[in-house]
């Protein structure tokens, strides 16, 4: 039920956001241009030392999950910098843009806070986000310590906006119990789709309601993989042209439907009343595509815990395909103790900070050479898959103005296609129309 | 005191309400018809004028219609039921029988519960699978999710939540109602029915004239129990999305504040016409003594 409980703490963040909308609709004029003039860090450098005076910081994350170690993270900085403290500030996921969107022209984002891929282009083009440019050039901070090139997902004109956090790509998480129980052997990097679908279709005894796989409708977590390791794809390489009316891309809808059809897996309307990552997690289900960051969620589960573990996704016809996401820390543009926030910021981009992240298991940290430390934090779970699959992964399709319009509307159409009102090509030939006009309506 | 000193106390003691009024809801409410004639970039920090172009998209929009033929359908549903249910329980209520406050603690409860944890308890109850609802009636109905019945469970949702207000304004309404005109009644030898029938409900009609306004002007916002118990990645969206829940997905998710203003300013215009309309007809039905 965690989707539910999100979505009823969202039900408090929304009167928040529209309160907050509402006050900031009238006070939206002082800070639009003070962002762009980048205010002088001469002093960055050793900033904590130069002003003594006690300043409390503001770190926003969207994953209650990760709260412990951002907390240890702060806490450690803290110890360095007696006169900052940090205060880590949750949203969940489904309020945090909602607010964010409110909390930008009103000037009040807070002074450190996650960026995702996809709501970067939006922020750091209104000047909302202050840039880091000049301390990388002058060598604060070395991108080149980060891996898999994750620092250019976050630069725009030429300017660097953010510090990588850490990376998350997707895996094929599946109940040992189950294919103990049907005599399937485990799934491993040999896997194809072919052998995936035909597995789902032993593991599954639909009149216990156990299920071989779940065909949720879903996106990083779902079929995107689908459509990549297929040969299609989701937006063109420049991001001018939806892929989703790409035959190849279509197929892969299809053949992850048909599971449905094949009672391999759960309908569409059992998996809107219980999100499927929670049927895998009381034992339901036998396989799951889902990212690296649940690991700590599903590993929570005391009817699954110790029975299940993560392969790599199965193979297409293409390639393996799989989506690579990193994460960013930003830090407002508007606020008010700037040197202080850069002196966290380059915190949270240390490696120290990274070692922290990774021992306490809360993500892949961005920071090259500390990923073995979270893949050592649960040695019951290949979490190496995670790592051996970044390299050849597809970045998240992001990095455009367009992304935030045509990502939920997307959603929406395919709803529409999942739930059976319309065909699966038809649902996919719609949501390239759509994207293709939000393409152009945002240019 | 002369009377001019008594207007400015008079303004003074309503100043703190008209204050908030202004400042909560008539600015904002200004501001959305203006923000309707815009098209903002930037979070709305970059505004240019376009005029009709929001209105004029939205005439056109199917979605749009569709949408306010679920929030009339909606209206239609939930408001007559409602009225239904608070008046046979208000007079429930006012009779004297042991263990009357805890049954109007009980049915007053809804009200006062949060109404996101009401809605996660629904959705439990509402499940295809598992769910207490289908156990009991031995159906296997994918309410929230099935589109033929996702607008029932809703209009449940609602009138479950809108009962115990509703019927605590009623059962003042019935309070109001002096005993000796059922005494007179009994004398004539008017049976229960009839005393309700023709006392009870044309001294109600006040109270029932105004809980109506209030109820319509409600069901027509209706939002949090689609937001909390559908969901966006819900088949039967499409059936039951009200005006602010469209108005809320284009303002806050797709950022288009300009066409989110258009549609609740839509809804201002249908509310005026819907409350015009009930003053204009409440000669008809309205006893006021």
């Amino acid at each position: 039920m965690a989707f539910r409980k999100k979505a009823w703490l969202s039900g408090v963040g929304m009167t928040v956001a529209a309160a907050l909308a509402l006050t900031g609709c009238g006070s939206n004029d002082s800070n639009g241009g003070n962002a762009s003039s980048t205010t002088n860090n001469a002093a960055g450098g050793n900033a904590a030392s130069a002003s003594k005076e006690n300043v409390t910081l503001t770190y926003t994350i969207w994953d209650q999950l990760q709260q412990p170690a951002m907390e240890a993270i702060g806490k450690e900085f803290t110890a360095e910098n007696p006169n900052i403290k940090v205060k880590v500030e949750v949203i969940p996921w489904n309020d945090y843009w909602t607010k964010m969107s409110a909390a930008a022209p009103a000037g009040t984002l807070p002074d450190v806070f996650w960026m995702h891929s996809g709501q970067f282009v939006k922020y750091a083009s209104g000047k909302f986000l202050e840039p880091i440019t000049d301390k990388v050039q002058a060598g604060e901070i070395n991108m080149d310590d980060y891996a898999a090139n994750l620092g250019s997902i976050y630069q725009l004109d030429g300017q660097n906006y953010a510090i990588p956090k850490d990376f998350d790509t997707i895996g094929l998480a599946y109940n040992k119990e189950l294919f103990d129980q049907a005599g399937v052997p485990y799934p491993d990097d040999t896997w194809d789709y072919a052998k995936l679908a035909e597995a789902a279709k032993q593991l599954s005894q639909p009149d216990k309601g156990i299920y071989g796989f779940a065909a949720k409708m879903d996106t990083q977590g779902g079929y995107w993989n689908d459509m990549l390791a297929n040969g299609g794809s989701i937006i063109s390489a420049d991001g001018t042209k939806s892929g989703y009316d790409d035959p190849a891309s279509i197929e892969a809808l299809q053949a992850r439907y048909q599971m449905i059809l094949d009672k391999a897996s759960p309908s569409h309307q059992q998996m809107t009343d219980t999100d499927s990552t929670e049927m895998f997690k009381s034992g339901k289900i036998a396989m799951i595509f889902e990212g690296d960051w649940r690991t700590t969620d599903i590993d929570g589960s005391d009817i699954i815990k110790g029975k299940w573990n993560w392969a790599p996704l199965p193979k297409g016809k293409a390639k393996r395909g799989d989506i690579i996401n990193g994460l960013g820390n930003v830090m407002s543009a508007s606020g008010k103790h700037k040197d202080e926030a850069w002196q966290f910021l380059k915190f949270l981009g240390s490696k120290r900070a990274a070692e922290i992240t990774a021992q306490m298991g809360a993500a892949i940290p961005a920071f090259k050479d500390t990923q073995a430390a979270w893949v050592q934090s649960k040695p019951q779970l290949n979490l190496q898959v995670f790592i051996d699959q970044a390299a050849d992964a597809t970045p998240y399709p992001a990095g455009t103005k367009a992304y935030p319009v045509w990502f939920p509307k997307e959603s929406e159409i395919m709803a529409q296609a999942w739930g059976g009102k319309i065909s699966i090509e038809e649902g996919a030939k719609q949501v390239a129309a759509m994207m293709n006009q939000a393409i152009a309506d945002n240019k | 005191m002369n009377s001019r000193s008594r207007y400015v106390w008079a303004y003074i003691m309503i100043a703190p309400t008209l204050l908030g009024t202004v400042l909560f809801w008539s600015w904002p409410a200004f501001y959305s018809i203006y923000l309707s004639f815009l098209k903002s970039e930037n979070f709305g920090m970059v505004n240019h004028w376009v005029g009709l172009a929001n209105y004029e998209k939205l005439f056109k929009d199917k979605e749009f219609w569709k949408n306010l033929g679920n929030t009339l359908y909606y209206m239609v549903l939930f408001v007559p039921l409602t009225l239904v249910f608070s008046t046979f329980f208000a007079v429930l209520l006012n009779a004297k029988i042991r263990g009357l406050s805890a049954y109007r603690v009980i049915f007053f409860l809804p009200q006062v519960t949060m109404p996101a944890a009401a809605a996660m308890v629904w959705v439990v109850l509402f499940a295809r699978d598992y769910g207490f609802i289908n156990y009991l009636l031995g159906t296997h109905v994918a309410w929230i999710s099935d589109t033929r019945f996702a607008m029932f469970a809703l209009v449940i949702v609602g009138v479950w939540g809108a009962i115990g207000l509703n019927m605590l304004l009623i059962l003042a309404g019935l309070q109001g109602i002096p005993k000796a005109l059922y005494e007179a009644a009994s004398i004539d030898g008017a049976v229960r029915f009839r005393k309700f029938r023709y006392i009870t409900l044309p001294l109600l009609t006040p109270t029932l004239f105004f809980t109506t306004i209030v109820l319509m002007i409600g069901a027509t916002q209706v939002f949090d129990s689609i937001y909390l118990l559908i969901g966006k990645t819900n088949v039967a969206l499409p059936e039951v999305r009200s005006l602010v829940y469209a108005y809320y997905q284009n303002s806050f998710v797709y950022y288009d504040q300009n066409y989110g203003a258009a549609i609740v300013d839509m809804l201002l215009v249908i509310n005026l016409i819907l409350t015009g309309l009930q003053f204009a007809f409440q000669k008809k039905w309205v006893t006021y003594d």
